[in-house]
């Protein structure tokens, strides 16, 4: 208890010398912080401060800066849209030759979207396959979509490509498609349990031949794939199930699984 | 590469209405071009077995010359919509926006209201990550969320340029075989946004797909601050 009398004393005593110590040098000499005066809810850096009325020999300043959140106010409206790949890019159609319909697709709503765009999706198909009609020269309404390898009708499929939604299944490998054989033969693999696929979609599928199998293969994925019909060693039909190309860019096993920019 | 882009640049304007990139790259007007188009949309399992579902989100390319490219638009929200049920109306959305380097992520969390307009759900923030630059710059949350912002090789695939002659009637023989065909997006970059997620945090799916199977139906959709 004595020593502890004796020791605030002479902290008393030191604080009194420095504080005249301090007045004197107020105008001559280097400035020196007066470390007693400075308080530690001052709103200022001073003293042996370390931050604003922190450290030192006041409390510990926060380990963490005090951060200012960014602005995130606002609101936000929707200019483009994605689901499956190639879609609006490739079905969307006006028959007045715009483009407005395809800025119509990318803001909508995907439960309005086949009551909206099914029928101009189907119309589009029948133009791919008048395209080649002329070049064949046949009738172009002799050259129409043919049900395809899932057995789909033309609005069957329009509506379900026209609802424009990417299914990705949390406990199954993923395949974007990988038709199998029909083994029932009733003209519609998806009854078949060999087919796999509507899984999802990694960098590797090669989501444009399936497109165009589902849209120009027939009812056994290969109707226009380049054959050779009458065995003259040329090619009667146009190759349509294929573009012929794979992937080309690094990609990754391990997060986030794309390459590196070149 | 860059004989591609002179022959698409000379082409372009010839094919008259026919301007057509896949997969959703330079897809309508309005979006055509601009910092906010989406070039492409990915979901997957990253293994087999996995707990993981993964979803990356390209926007923006270079694969065309005077294309916006290679900055994230701090006006541009990308929202990753999931739907559990089926009835193709987003039930959670994971948000990402980018302010000042970084990529902020919210979600995944049921939106204020469904449809076209959004705002940034700041009561319910998923993380951060540095926008990285040429070398890949992950966070992983406390909640097991992998995140990443930042230019990627574009890892779409397609014969374009021959594409545009198959639709314009200009190949009788329609694609090239494997030895003649060419990828258009060879040599392109895109500024990816990937988040691997906990299924448990995305819950189990009721909708089902064609053959039967459970499935979230997503989407990507990019929107302009107003």
């Amino acid at each position: 208890m004595k020593l502890h009398s004796i020791k605030i004393t002479l902290i008393l005593l030191g604080s009194l010398a420095f504080l005249a110590s301090c007045s004197d040098d107020d105008n001559n000499g280097p400035d020196i912080e007066p470390i007693a005066m400075a308080t530690c809810s001052d709103g200022i850096m001073n003293g042996d401060e370390t931050g604003v009325d922190c450290g030192g020999s006041c409390d510990a300043c926060p380990t963490e800066p005090v951060s200012m959140d960014p602005d995130f106010s606002g609101s936000y409206a929707q200019v483009d849209h994605m689901g499956r790949p190639g879609i609006n890019t490739v079905l969307s159609f006006d028959m007045d030759g715009e483009d407005s319909v395809k800025d119509a697709h990318n803001v909508t709503i995907p439960s309005e979207m086949a009551a909206v765009f099914q029928a101009g999706f189907e119309a589009r198909l029948e133009q791919y396959h008048d395209v080649y009609a002329n070049i064949l020269g046949a009738d172009p309404a002799d050259v129409n979509y043919e049900n395809n390898i899932l057995g789909l009708d033309a609005p069957t499929l329009t509506g379900y490509l026209a609802a424009d939604v990417l299914e990705v299944a949390p406990d199954n490998t993923t395949t974007y498609f990988l038709p199998g054989e029909d083994a029932d033969m009733d003209g519609n693999v998806l009854n078949d349990p060999a087919v796999i696929g509507l899984t999802g979609r990694t960098p590797q599928d090669d989501v444009i031949d399936v497109s165009l199998i589902l849209l120009f293969g027939g009812e056994d994925g290969i109707r226009f794939s380049g054959q050779d019909t009458d065995d003259d060693g040329m090619q009667d039909l146009p190759r349509l199930t294929s573009d012929g190309v794979g992937l080309t860019a690094d990609i990754s096993t391990t997060f986030p699984y794309l390459g590196s920019p070149e | 590469m860059k004989r591609t882009k002179q022959i698409l640049a000379f082409a372009i304007p010839a094919i008259v209405g026919i301007i057509l990139v896949a997969a959703d790259h330079i897809d309508a007007p309005s979006s055509m071009g601009t910092t906010a188009d989406i070039a492409d949309f990915f979901a997957f399992e990253p293994e087999e077995g996995s707990n993981n579902t993964v979803f990356i989100v390209d926007l923006q390319s270079n694969v065309l010359p005077d294309l916006a490219y290679g900055t994230f638009d701090e006006d541009v929200l990308t929202e990753i919509n999931i739907d559990t049920d089926g009835d193709l109306v987003e039930d959670l959305v994971i948000q990402a926006i980018p302010r000042d380097g970084r990529m902020y992520f919210f979600g995944p969390v049921a939106p204020m209201q469904s449809g076209l307009n959004s705002e940034v759900l700041i009561d319910s923030p998923l993380g951060d990550v540095e926008i990285s630059t040429t070398t890949a710059i992950t966070e992983t949350t406390d909640s097991g969320v992998s995140l990443f912002a930042g230019p990627r090789q574009d890892p779409f695939f397609f014969d374009f340029f021959q594409f545009n002659a198959v639709i314009g009637g200009m190949a009788p023989n329609g694609f090239n075989s494997p030895d003649e065909a060419e990828d258009t997006f060879d040599g392109a970059n895109t500024l990816s946004i990937a988040v691997e997620i906990p299924n448990a945090l995305l819950g189990t799916p009721t909708g089902m797909n064609a053959l039967g199977v459970p499935v979230y139906k997503t989407w990507v959709t990019s929107n302009q601050k107003q």
